[in-house]
């Protein structure tokens, strides 16, 4: 951005230089004078709402009374924001304000962190003259399954309203009425449910909005407090996490120019409450006679290297492998990859669970977007899953350049997205023809989309919109956008959080730790860490599970991976589990894939252990721990130590924070990384490579790809954001709000099929079928099935977009 | 000559003592436990959880009481009242209230910051314990039963005086339960309430006053 230019003002005789053009109640508190506030936020339109922000300026008629929060600097402008005047003017705001304000502090959820207690002690009056009756409404309505409204204790900020219409795009919460018996509400039948409610919770001044999962739970001043980043986002926002009692309670989102400006999506916001599940692993299990039973931490550990040792020394290692890895830390990545490559002497290794795009694109570092870039973006396309389900920061600020930036944005998706309002260009197209549509752009058949990718900085988020097109198609895409604007950016997406930095500590059968290709010489400080290590790229997910069935692999470790319920195609996982002759599972719960495991073994999850973590722009930040982890669960790397030591092979790992120094060392995009800097000099991350490091220069090439069925119908399945993943199955406060099994078709298509709104209906594939709850809706094209993804009671359709529907 | 002098004048005040000791007329040792002395109406002693007339329990569970005590030996956590069976009036009730007696200082900073005069105190004193964990005090043992009457954890407890617990400590007041403004400064001496309705504090409005009732009495 251009540096703007300054102006001079005088706040309470003070003179400073701010930037011309910038909110007075802004450049004051830059220049260190609070001015007390409600309704003005740093991230919305200023609206002038509550006149707290009341101060005077001089101008040639005297002085004036003006709200700072709608009032730009100008130069030589001469403010005072401490006259008598002011001071009366705020005593005679807060008094009104509490005119019909309930004495509910004691009871209220915000009550010690309050700006409204907070501001009446420092501005307030003291007392009140009024002696009337307070106004009175029901007390607190749930307006959704996540927030409820106590009408009585608002303030009219318009804070909320605005968040919703603004930021998130779904203006579900309104003022209604006039006067003084102005209310904010929803509309009738309309719940508040949109995926960013609890942000709302945060940013309402008072106790109105309240979340029901941390009502009661616990009161400001019981909290410990620790900054980390969310792992249930892939660009990693940054979160405080709020504890007590060694209990996660909350996590509040951290304001911060990197990621999410502050927001937080309810998933990310809510997700907490697996961690306390009753339901935990909390200690070792071994299988023995059919039965898992408990044992010690060296029993368990003794019999799965005994194991793994046996099928080493018989068969090699490459009749071992480990999937998993995308869900914890860079350094239980980093011993992951290091397990599998030195102890296990096998590069079957996997982070994607066979839905991921290829790993050289992903972590390749040409060209690659940040989520800055999206800010400065002429045009951003979006060729991906739909972000507000799956990346919802990047919804957010994707919304904002679109909106507010004045970015032209390209959307395509197979049907209706949560960026479509605010998309200048929308294609749909069949789940299965992305091929075609690719080809159409190709030629310059959509002269308008076109011509936005002729603009000058051109950013594209590309990802697997529907797995009927399969993952080649991302890289097509990626191909054609590079094609068509030379300087264009890349983001290739992936759903699972932190896969990015699994992949930079080298969790994939091709790739090495910092983003170095098995094929290139990595760096010579690798070499004398690891040793030799097999040369020849290993299985991908689907590959090892195809080995798995076939009996070319016969032993199998399972870091925090559920691949019978993450993958397109599950039918593989489960034969191949079935067939499996050893499995190892490190994980927080059982799951559909590990419950047949020979060993499973107890892991700490988010909160309970410190580490790196990388964002899907390579930012690194901190993540840390805030309590224990339950029973004689241990974090993923020092299990692996273990292990390997008992296999003869020293790993050397012995703590967190030598891991990171560790990768440091041995990868060049890494270098330089180190704790104190990531805590004390860049608390919002650090992009990786630093310095430019040599890190892998894949250009993505546009494939061929299969044509779209003829089929009457085709079937587009795809992730929302609350699905029946394992850790939402414990989190029972976001599980209840999954969509379920529900299909959607067209209004246009019912007919046709004798398919009703509510009624059950029958979705046949080639490789599932099962019964559905239809639902008739606009946003999905006519000629398309749209099915969410592993959702509660839904059995799986695989990823064949050839689909047949009856009513019976 | 005079250091003797000096020195029968203060034996004079010893040996009258001892003498008004022996006769009964002055007794300064009294023979505790088997005689209880009268405390000072403004005596610290063990904490009570009271009880609105009705029955319904006092605590909201807001936590202040934890908040302010400089001894940290407070734990409580609220909890949603169920609507169709209330524990407290509102919306939150105290489901957790423990202190741990063996760190409290009984400086009734807790019964100050209490919004509902929810926790007060007694004139009991005698709480010693031969484990340290019956010297924490949960929400059983410190609430007061629904005829108000206060439990107590060891009630065969030869030692303490039982009746004091009846007795409630009086306490000035720093602010107005009305939190009306015209209250500042003014001292209000009040015994801490157990069960019953109180009188209305000068004043407080009409509105304010929670008049008695017939059957509120007890
Ligand atoms: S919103 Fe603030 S001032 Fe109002 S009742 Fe709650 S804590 Fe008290
Ligand atoms: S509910 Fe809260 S955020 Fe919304 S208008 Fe009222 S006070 Fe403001
Ligand atoms: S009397 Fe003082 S130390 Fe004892 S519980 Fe109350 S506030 Fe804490
Ligand atoms: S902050 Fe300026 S009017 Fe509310």
């Amino acid at each position: 951005m251009s540096e703007a230019k300054l102006v001079t003002v005088t706040i309470n005789g003070v003179e400073s230089q701010v930037p011309a053009g910038e909110l007075l109640i802004k450049a004051a508190q830059d220049e260190g004078t609070y001015i007390p506030r409600f309704c003005w936020h740093q991230r919305m339109s200023p609206v002038g709402m509550c006149r707290m922000c009341l101060v005077e300026i001089e101008t040639p008629r005297g002085p004036m009374m003006v709200t700072a929060c709608t009032s730009p600097v100008s130069d030589g402008m001469v403010v005072d924001t401490e006259s008598e005047e002011v001071k009366k003017a705020q005593e005679a705001i807060l008094e009104f304000l509490l005119a019909n304000h309930p004495l509910d502090c004691p009871v209220c959820d915000k009550g010690g962190e309050c700006p409204l207690q907070d501001q009446a002690l420092a501005y307030g009056p003291g007392e009140s003259r009024f002696v009337e009756i307070k106004r009175s409404f029901e007390k607190p309505i749930p307006i959704s399954e996540l927030v409820l409204l106590d009408r009585e204790r608002c303030i009219l900020c318009a804070l909320c309203t605005r968040f919703s219409e603004e930021i998130s795009g779904d203006p579900l919460i309104e003022f209604q009425h006039r006067g003084n018996t102005t209310e904010v509400n929803t509309f009738p039948d309309l719940p508040f449910s949109s995926y960013f409610s609890g942000n709302t919770v945060q940013i309402c001044p008072v106790g109105a909005l309240t979340a029901k999962p941390y009502r009661f739970r616990a009161r400001p001043w019981d909290l410990q407090k620790v900054e980390s980043s969310s792992l249930q986002d892939t660009a990693h926002p940054r979160i405080e996490i709020h504890a007590s009692q060694n209990e996660i309670l909350r996590y509040t989102g951290v304001d911060n120019d990197a990621t999410n400006h502050g927001w937080l999506s309810d998933k990310a916001r809510f997700g907490y409450e697996y961690l306390r599940s009753d339901q935990r692993l909390t200690s070792p299990l071994v299988r023995r006679g059919g039965e898992l039973v408990e044992v010690s931490w060296t029993e368990a550990i003794d019999t799965a290297a005994n194991r793994l040792d046996l099928i080493k020394s018989e068969d090699g290692g490459e009749a071992l492998a480990v999937i998993g890895g995308a869900q914890g830390t860079n350094e239980d990545a980093y011993a992951i990859s290091k397990f599998a490559r030195v102890a296990l002497g096998s590069n079957n290794v996997d982070a994607r669970l066979d839905d991921a795009l290829a790993s050289h694109f992903l972590s390749a570092s040409v060209d690659r977007a940040t989520i800055a870039d999206i800010d400065d973006a002429d045009t951003i396309v979006v060729w991906a899953p739909d972000l507000k389900e799956e990346h919802p920061t990047l919804y957010l600020r994707v919304r904002r350049a679109a909106q507010e930036l004045g970015a032209t944005l390209v959307v395509i998706h197979p049907r209706a997205t949560g960026l479509d309002d605010r998309a200048s260009h929308k294609l749909t197209y069949r789940p299965g023809g992305g091929y075609e549509l690719l080809d159409e752009l190709a030629n310059g058949d959509h002269p308008e989309v076109s011509q936005a990718f002729a603009a000058e900085k051109v950013v594209a988020l590309v990802g697997i919109a529907s797995h009927a097109d399969g993952p080649q198609l991302a890289e097509s895409v990626a191909a054609l956008v590079r094609r068509k604007a030379v300087h264009a950016k890349l983001m290739p997406l992936n759903s699972r959080a932190n896969t990015y930095g699994a992949l930079d500590m080298g969790l994939a059968p091709d790739l090495l730790p910092g983003r170095v290709g098995l094929d290139t010489i990595g760096c010579a400080n690798l070499a004398a860490s690891w040793g030799d290590i097999p040369a020849v790229i290993g299985r991908d997910t689907r590959q090892i599970l195809q080995g798995l069935d076939s009996g070319e692999v016969r032993g199998l470790v399972l870091v925090g991976a559920d691949p019978i319920n993450d993958l397109p195609e599950p039918s593989i996982a489960v034969d191949a589990l079935d067939a499996a002759e050893y499995v190892i599972a490190i994980d927080l719960f059982l799951n559909d894939s590990n419950r047949n495991a020979d060993v499973i073994l107890p892991a700490s999850g988010f909160s309970e252990k410190e580490g790196t973590v990388t964002n899907v722009e390579g930012r690194v930040q901190k993540v840390n721990q805030i309590r224990p982890a339950p029973g004689q669960a241990r974090t993923d790397w020092a299990i692996l130590d273990d292990i390997a030591t008992r296999m003869g092979v020293s790993l050397g790992l012995a703590s967190a924070e030598g891991i990171t120094k560790e990768i440091a060392t041995v990868s060049p995009a890494y270098e330089d990384l180190t704790w104190d800097s990531l805590e004390w000099d860049h608390r919002d991350g650090i992009v990786v490579p630093i310095h430019g490091a040599q890190a892998i220069n894949h250009i993505p090439v546009a494939l061929q790809g299969s044509k779209a069925p003829t089929a009457k119908l085709t079937l587009h399945v795809a992730r929302v954001m609350y699905d029946n993943g394992v850790r939402l199955q414990h989190s029972p406060s976001l599980h209840k709000l999954g969509p379920g099994a529900v299909a959607h078709l067209n209004p246009g298509d019912a007919p046709s099929i004798g398919a009703r709104d509510g009624h059950t209906i029958k979705v046949v594939t080639t490789r599932g079928e099962g019964e559905f709850t239809c639902v008739l809706d606009e946003g999905t094209p006519t000629g398309v099935v749209y099915v969410p993804f592993n959702q509660q009671g839904a059995s799986s359709l695989g990823s064949d977009p050839v689909v047949r529907v009856t009513t019976s | 000559m005079g250091v003797i002098r000096e020195f029968i004048k203060g034996l004079r005040v010893t040996g009258g003592t001892m003498l008004r000791t022996i006769t009964g007329e002055e007794l300064v040792t009294t023979e505790y436990p088997k005689e209880m002395r009268q405390k000072p109406p403004r005596f610290h002693g063990r904490h009570v959880l009271n009880r609105y007339p009705d029955g319904m329990e006092k605590c909201i569970g807001c936590e202040l009481c934890a908040g302010v005590c400089p001894a940290k030996c407070i734990f409580v956590r609220g909890m949603d009242n169920d609507p169709e069976n209330p524990t407290s009036p509102g919306e939150r009730f105290g489901f957790v209230y423990e202190i741990n007696m063996l760190r409290c200082i009984f400086c009734a900073l807790c019964v100050e910051a209490c919004p509902t005069e929810a926790i007060t105190m007694t004139h009991l004193f005698e709480m010693s314990t031969t484990n340290r964990e019956d010297a924490i005090y949960t929400r059983e043992t410190l609430l007061m039963d629904e005829k108000g009457g206060v439990p107590h954890m060891f009630p065969d407890d030869e030692l303490a005086d039982m009746d004091e617990l009846a007795v409630a400590d009086g306490w000035v007041k720093a602010t107005a339960p009305s939190g009306m403004a015209s209250y500042q400064g003014v001292k209000m001496w009040q015994g801490t309430p157990g069960p019953g309705d109180w009188d209305p504090e000068p004043g407080q409005s009409e509105l304010d006053a929670r008049s008695p009732t017939e059957d509120d009495d007890g």
